[in-house]
Order: C-alpha cells, then sequence, then structure tokens
C-alpha cells in the first residue's frame, strides 16, 4: 500500500457570510409559504467578489499548506459554475496558486459529481511520485422564492492526492451512468429546473445508490457492517434510509452541512469526504457516494497519519466565525439578483486589455513583486527600478500573497462603484518594504483599523459587463477565521 | 550659476471667469470670458502675445487634445501654443511654462491659460476614469475623496489624535472658506455654512462627509507675464513678480515603500523648501501674507498646512481650531474660498489661485481685501496623496 496514490490532505473552504434561511422565508415566504419548512439553520453565500474560482483557490492554499507546491504535477478543477465556457479555469486557479507553470490542469465539469468522477479518474492512473491536486468548488445561484435557494450553500473543497505519507488510501470505487434527470441547468437558463423530490428519492437515491455501493463493496471485498462512515451528497433523511436499505450496520452517517453551509453541488461530496476525513480514526473505512445523472461510490480506509492532519483543519473555525447575514435585499444584491441603480458613474467601460493581462499575469494573478537583491526591499508591482535605491533591473520576482500585511491606511468610499457598498480600500504595508494600494474584502463598515493585521485572498477585482468578462486580483481580508 | 525665477518676470494681467456649475458655457466661452478680462488688465495688444501654454486636465471631457481649443478659441495668430497637463497642478503648470520662457529671454511677453468644463458628465462628482490598462488591473477603483480620506486615520494614528477632533478641524476648515468664499462674486458656493452641518452631512469616502469635499466646478483662468524690467518700461507700480515656482513630482515613494506612513504630502515639503529658498523666505509663516492652497478636502488642507511649514508636526489641529487661518488669522488661507468655495475646475485652478494673490498684492479683492499684504502663497497637490506632483509658487509685490 505504500506506493498506491492516496489522500495526502484535504480542506474545505466556506465563505465567510451565511444567510439565515429563516431571514429568506420571512422577506419570500409571503409568495412562497412553504418555505417555511425548510427554514432552519443558515446557508454558505459568497461575497459579490467570489465564485468558484476564487473559492477553489482558497481551498487550495488550504489544502497545500505545509506541502510542497512544486511537487503538484496536475490540477484538476471541477465545477458546474466556471465563469468562463472557454477559458481555462483550473488555470487561473493554477497562477493563483503559485503552482509550476507547466502543471497539466483541467477542468471538469457537466455534473454535480464532476469532483468524484475526477477523484476515482485520478486515484485509478499509474501512480508518480508528483501529486495531483483536485480542487471542487460550486457558486450555483437560485432563484429567489425557490426550495434551491434555500437549500444550496457556496463552497469549495480540495483533496491533494500523492503517494507521500496519505492518510487515506482507496480501496475500490465505480462510477455508474444513469440519466435520470432529478434537475438540469441549460447553458441559457442559469438557474436549476428540479424534479419532484419524492421521484427523485425513490427512483434516484434509493434505486441508483444502492446499486453503486454493492458493486464498491463487491470489488472491495468489505462486508457492509465494515463501513465505518457513510456519506452521502444528498439529504440527510436519504442517507438514513440507505443505511438501513444497505445494512450499514456500523456506520455514521457524515452530517451533509445543512444547518451551516447548504448543498454545495459538485463541491459536496469532498465537503463530505473531508468532514468523515476529519471525523475518522486510524484504520476506519470511509464510503463515498456522489450522486447526480447515475452515482459514483468509493472506499477509503484511513491511515496512522490521520491523526497529524486534524490540527490542520480549519473547517470548524470558518463555521464558529462565520458572519450572519439577515438582509435578504443585501444577499440578493451580493449575489447581483438584484441590481441597484449604480448611476451613470457605474457605466464606464471596463475593458481588459488582455495583452497587458498576459504581460503582467505574474503580478496580477500569483500577486508576485520584486525584491531588489541590492538593497532587499521587497515591492509591488515589481519595477525597472528600485524604489528604495534607484538600481535598475535588481528585482527578482517574488510572490506576496501568502504574506500578512498591515493596514496604514484606508476608507470606505460610498462614492466608487462597487456591486455593494462601499468599496473599502487603502494602502497595506508588508515586511521587507512593500506597500500596496488594494481593495478589502470581507470586513463590514466600521470594522477596519490603522495597523490591522490582514492577509491576502484572490478575489474578483472588476466585471466588464458589457462583454461578460471579468477580471482578479488580490484583496486584503480579516486575518481570523482563516489563520488555523 | 543658476539663479532661479525670483524678481525676473511680472504679472501684468490676470482674469479668472465665474466658476460654478456654468451650464451655459461650453470651453470656448470660459476661455474667452478669462482673457478678456486679462488682456483688458494687461492693458497691451493681443498682438504682444508671442507664446501660450494652454492647461487643461480632462482633455476627454471637455476641450480635446493639444494646443489647438486655445489657438482656435482666441483665433491667435499662429504662435507657439503648448498644452500641459499634470493633474490638479495643471495651471500652474501653464503659468510656469509661460514664465519660464519670459525667464529665458525666449519671449518678451507670454500668456497661460487654463480652463476645465467639468459639468458635462451627467453626475456628480469627478468624472471617472481609467488609471491605464495595467494599473485598472489592480488598483483599487478609488475616488478624489476615497484617496484623500485616508490621510485623516493616519495622521489621527501618527499624532495620537482622536478622529473627533480631526473632524472638528477639518470642520472648522470647511466653515472658514465657506465664510470667505461669501464676499467673492465669482465662487461657485457663494453660502455660509456651520460647523453642525459639516460633522452632520452625509459621509462620501469616510471620514469625509459631503462638506469636507470642494466643489466641481466649470471655470477658466489666465495670466499675462512679462519680464520684470518690460513691467517698469511699460510704467507699470506694484509690479507683481514671480518669486519662485517650484514642483516635486513623487518618484513612487509613496506608492511602493512602507516608510511612508500615509500621514503627509513629502512631495508638498520638497516643493515648499525649495520655493521658500528660491524666493528668500526663511521663515515662511513670517513672510508670508496670504496662502492658497490645494483644499481639495478639508484634510488635504489641513495636512498641507503642516507640509508647508507654516504649523508645527501635529500643530495643524491646533492651529486650525486657534483660527489661524481664517480671514482675520495670522495668516489668511483661502481667502476666496479656496478650491471649496471658489471651486476646482482642475485645468485653471493653479491659475485661479495665482488670481487671488494677483488682486490681493495689488489692493483689487475688494470685500475681502486683507491689510497691505507682499508676499503670497499658491499650492496644488496634483493626483492624491500615494502618489502626486506638489506645485509651491510664491508671489510677491515689487517695490517701486
Amino acid at each position: 500500500m505504500q506506493n498506491a496514490t492516496g489522500i495526502v490532505s484535504y480542506s474545505r473552504y466556506v465563505p465567510t457570510l451565511r444567510m439565515q434561511r429563516s431571514a429568506i422565508a420571512a422577506a419570500i415566504g409571503w409568495a412562497a409559504p412553504g418555505l417555511k419548512t425548510l427554514a432552519r439553520g443558515r446557508r454558505a453565500v459568497a461575497n459579490w467578489d467570489e465564485d468558484a474560482i476564487t473559492m477553489a483557490v482558497e481551498a487550495g492554499r488550504q489544502c497545500l499548506h505545509g506541502q510542497a507546491r512544486d511537487h503538484v504535477a496536475a490540477v484538476t478543477l471541477a465545477s458546474t459554475t466556471f465563469p468562463f465556457a472557454d477559458r481555462s479555469n483550473s488555470g487561473i486557479v493554477v497562477d493563483a496558486l503559485n503552482l509550476k507553470a507547466d502543471v497539466s490542469n483541467d477542468d471538469a465539469g457537466g455534473s454535480r459529481r464532476a469532483a468524484s468522477s475526477a477523484l476515482i479518474r485520478t486515484l485509478n492512473q499509474q501512480p508518480t511520485a508528483s501529486s495531483s491536486l483536485l480542487l471542487a468548488s460550486d457558486c450555483r445561484e437560485a432563484r429567489p422564492g425557490s426550495t434551491q435557494e434555500m437549500r444550496y450553500g457556496h463552497a469549495a473543497a480540495a483533496l491533494l492526492l500523492g503517494r507521500t505519507d496519505p492518510i487515506a488510501i482507496p480501496v475500490a470505487s465505480t462510477s455508474l451512468h444513469r440519466d435520470l434527470v432529478d434537475q438540469f441547468r441549460s447553458q441559457a437558463t442559469g438557474y436549476d429546473y428540479a424534479l419532484e423530490q419524492r421521484w427523485v428519492r425513490d427512483e434516484g437515491y434509493m434505486k441508483i445508490v444502492p446499486e453503486a455501493v454493492q458493486e464498491v463493496l463487491s470489488k472491495s471485498g468489505c462486508q457492509p457492517g465494515d463501513i465505518h462512515h457513510f456519506a452521502l451528497a444528498g439529504p440527510a433523511a436519504i442517507a438514513t434510509a440507505l443505511i438501513r436499505e444497505l445494512q450499514l450496520t456500523n456506520a455514521d452517517i457524515v452530517d451533509p452541512l445543512h444547518d451551516d453551509v447548504g448543498d454545495s453541488g459538485v463541491a459536496q461530496p469532498i465537503m463530505l469526504l473531508g468532514k468523515a476525513l476529519a471525523q475518522a480514526e486510524p484504520g476506519q473505512n470511509i464510503l463515498l457516494a456522489g450522486f447526480g445523472q447515475g452515482a459514483d461510490a468509493l472506499i477509503f480506509t484511513t491511515t496512522d497519519k490521520i491523526r497529524q492532519t486534524k490540527a490542520r483543519d480549519i473547517f470548524q473555525q470558518s463555521i464558529t466565525q462565520a458572519r450572519d447575514e439577515h438582509n435578504y435585499l443585501r444577499y440578493l444584491v451580493l449575489r447581483q439578483r438584484l441590481r441597484l441603480d449604480y448611476g451613470i458613474r457605474a457605466e464606464r467601460d471596463n475593458r481588459t486589455a488582455l495583452s497587458a493581462l498576459y504581460r503582467r499575469c505574474d503580478a496580477i494573478s500569483r500577486f508576485s513583486g520584486g525584491r531588489c537583491q541590492r538593497c532587499g526591499m521587497l515591492q509591488f508591482p515589481r519595477s525597472a527600478v528600485c524604489v528604495r535605491c534607484h538600481e535598475a533591473e535588481t528585482q527578482q520576482p517574488e510572490s506576496l500573497a501568502e504574506l500578512n500585511g498591515r493596514v496604514k491606511s484606508f476608507t470606505e468610499d460610498w462614492q466608487a462603484h462597487t456591486p455593494c457598498p462601499p468599496l473599502i480600500y487603502g494602502n497595506v504595508t508588508f515586511p521587507d518594504g512593500a506597500n500596496v494600494m488594494m481593495e478589502f474584502t470581507d470586513f463590514a463598515a466600521g470594522e477596519l483599523a490603522v495597523d490591522q493585521e490582514v492577509r491576502m485572498v484572490f478575489r474578483i477585482k472588476d466585471y466588464d459587463e458589457r462583454r461578460g468578462f471579468r477580471r482578479y486580483f488580490w484583496k486584503s481580508a480579516p486575518v481570523a477565521g482563516t489563520d488555523g | 550659476m543658476v539663479s532661479g525665477i525670483r524678481d525676473k518676470v511680472a504679472i501684468i494681467g490676470m482674469g479668472c471667469s465665474r466658476f460654478g456649475e456654468r451650464w451655459d458655457c461650453g470651453h470656448e466661452e470660459l476661455i474667452l470670458e478669462a482673457f478678456t478680462e486679462a488682456i483688458a488688465d494687461a492693458a497691451i495688444a493681443r498682438e504682444d502675445i508671442e507664446a501660450a501654454w494652454l492647461g487643461v486636465f480632462f482633455q476627454e471631457q471637455n476641450t480635446g487634445k493639444s494646443a489647438l481649443p486655445l489657438s482656435q478659441t482666441l483665433r491667435l495668430p499662429n504662435i507657439p501654443v503648448t498644452r500641459v497637463e499634470n493633474l490638479c497642478a495643471t495651471g500652474t503648470e501653464a503659468l510656469r511654462g509661460a514664465v519660464y520662457a519670459v525667464a529665458a529671454g525666449a519671449c518678451d511677453t507670454a500668456l497661460a491659460l487654463g480652463v476645465e468644463k467639468l459639468k458635462d458628465t451627467g453626475y456628480a462628482g469627478l468624472p471617472e476614469r481609467s488609471k491605464g490598462t495595467f494599473e485598472d488591473l489592480w488598483l483599487p477603483n478609488s475616488t478624489a475623496p476615497g484617496a484623500f480620506a485616508q490621510l485623516a486615520g493616519a495622521y489621527a494614528a501618527k499624532h495620537k489624535q482622536s478622529m473627533a477632533d480631526v473632524k472638528q478641524a477639518m470642520a472648522h476648515i470647511s466653515v472658514k472658506s465657506h465664510a470667505n468664499g461669501l464676499k467673492n462674486t465669482k465662487a461657485h458656493l457663494q453660502h455660509a455654512i456651520t460647523e453642525e452641518q459639516v460633522l452632520n452631512a452625509p459621509v462620501i469616502a469616510y471620514p469625509l462627509g459631503l462638506y469636507d469635499c470642494c466643489g466641481v466646478s466649470d471655470g477658466a483662468a489666465c495670466a499675462i507675464v512679462t519680464s520684470v524690467a518690460k513691467a517698469r518700461a511699460m510704467g507699470l507700480k506694484d509690479v507683481v513678480a514671480v518669486k519662485a515656482m517650484q514642483l516635486a513630482a513623487g518618484n513612487g515613494y509613496e506608492m511602493s515603500d512602507s516608510r511612508w506612513d500615509g500621514s503627509y504630502t513629502p512631495t508638498t515639503r520638497l516643493a515648499a523648501q525649495r520655493a521658500y529658498e528660491e524666493a528668500g523666505i526663511k521663515t515662511p509663516r513670517e513672510a508670508l501674507d496670504l496662502v492658497e492652497v490645494h483644499d481639495c478636502f478639508s484634510i488635504t488642507e489641513l495636512v498641507i498646512m503642516e507640509d508647508l511649514l507654516l504649523s508645527a508636526p501635529g500643530r495643524g489641529i491646533a492651529d486650525v481650531l486657534d483660527g489661524a487661518y481664517d480671514a482675520d488669522g495670522v495668516l489668511p488661507c483661502q481667502i476666496d474660498g479656496g478650491l471649496k468655495c471658489f471651486g476646482h475646475p482642475i485645468g485653471a485652478s493653479g491659475l485661479r489661485m495665482a488670481y487671488e494673490v494677483y488682486l490681493q498684492l495689488q489692493g483689487r479683492a475688494a470685500e475681502r481685501q486683507l491689510a497691505s499684504p507682499t508676499m503670497g502663497l499658491t499650492h496644488n497637490l496634483g493626483g492624491v496623496p500615494a502618489r502626486n506632483v506638489a506645485s509651491v509658487s510664491v508671489f510677491g509685490r515689487l517695490a517701486a
């Protein structure tokens, strides 16, 4: 087993904001009184500057914490909500994670099983000395007043797969395709069209998942009673029914995180696998089932190394430090379901000079500045002449992405155009001399102070609505909640 | 041996349009309004003008590029005209071009004119603009109030002042400028305000409220300069001479080096030191009789009083609240209402400041005339605190 590819590390990223489901029901229950029955707990909501790419970057950073990034040879980003249909979404993530430029990357989509299926494919590949990063991220929007709006949550999860000190080893896996269209989203609509849940339960979960589980149990040689953790990307009630049906007599259900996150789509199986790993003891078996036009089933056995990873898991911290949002209107604005009147000022053309972006891609995506080899000063952006010693062509690339900064000055600007006012920005200083005027995110008005410590996060900087483009850059975010 | 600009060039005529929301005017009417006053004041023929400098900032908003908006509007006789742009120091840069030409002996008489027609955007505040193909990728979509507002927190932190005290001083500054603007018939804003109004106004960019921000105005201002020798030969009395014109352009230090603390403008300090040296001023607070500074925001004026070495570091709040810079204080600041109330048509602003100093030195400032001033200073901060060009100029009355 030493040479098998296994799970080396895992992470789960959930955005800071949580919409209280009771607040959704209170705001829109007049039109959809049935929502009241779902008005329990809270769902994760991406900030206006987050999408599947930025959430994947954050999950990836956590997953790679303490790992050699140069060993990552392949990156898969799975999502049904890629911002770009033709532009490598995973490629943007590769740059933001400051991975090697020759990494093999691909985008996996088309199904809520995109991540669990990609996981199976990666594990079945010939083992190599290098590692693979699997990212699953979904930022599904839901029509206001829909049950999806209540059920869904925005989140991302990551797995680092490799041969060095795995915490869990795959035992068996299987993948079934059945075109049971429980829900779908066409390219044109942007929202999911969901069918009756009773049909999905009876004909889908209760028939297709058992078929996949029987298959994987048979392949693995495990008995139903050997499973310790059952993680189903689906409702907890169905997981309970399946445990009975499948006689998984010793299995604990992995909580589908409904109360604090919501159903995170493609990310859900990997989120739950992360939760199972966080709970598991060495030598336990985890059964993971992904669902959606078929089913994926995988069995993992944990190793002794699992104990060492628990301290790194900051998921629980992100739950306790989440920010509750009770204002449904604000949520609609954040997610751009409701467009405020931003005035004539917002009409400025925001076309991106893509040749300039390509030329300075390291600065924008990798947050790469320059360190002067003569005076040692770090500066951003990297420039032809050092700002301190004035020597020309002395700066070597160096990323500021993993540095924490301090607030030198800031403002909350109610005049500047931003999807969710105010736009907060200011000067941030870094060790060894760097100063960057940059935007702040995940702060509310009144929360910032001079000299406060901040960390860097990769976010959407601007939308170009005319051309459907968006561009990304790094912003300053609160340190608490992410610094495990 | 370099001798500087002091006492080589005289201003012999100035003009300034009424500033404000000039819905009735385009840039041509504004140019003509300022020029007509200046040429009459100089009492020369337009054919005597040998070269001209035009200052315009938002070319895309009003005049378009090049020298042509000036030469064409005034139908100048094909003389050399140069268009200059240096952010909010644009007007002063036009004047510097004309002054340098005369000082160099390249011509006897030169014209400097600055104009800006901002009120065609359809919205309040300054026009939105791109910062450039690369900088748009990473710099915040900041506004002028947001960029300057940051001075306040950094200043308060550095000098261990409460934000309440900083805001009190800022309010005093705005109230003072409104009181001064009340006596200026060309000013954009001619009404008094109270400190309570300032402190309770809607926030534009924390901690700046509405009354902490200057007006966005249309306007033009104009100067005609010649050599001091020629001015004397023309028989002029009370000649107003250029004592110093200095400009300090930022080199990225504030923008990229953590050692700048964000609480002051190093370029203003450098330009001021050079200007005082050029003008032969040892103790500026005593030597100067009035100052017109770049009060785009109230916090800017507070910080600039220290950067011009008029208030000791950290003493700005106390000096402002003591009334040192009020109309009846030891050194009146913005006696014409400043950018705050006279208005801020960017390309014209530096020349508007010079216009006020010129009028004051000649005793022609009507209701707001100070008691026999002999030396005045103008200051522009073009850009934002984190990166800017700063100009400091000194003008003085020559003994007969």
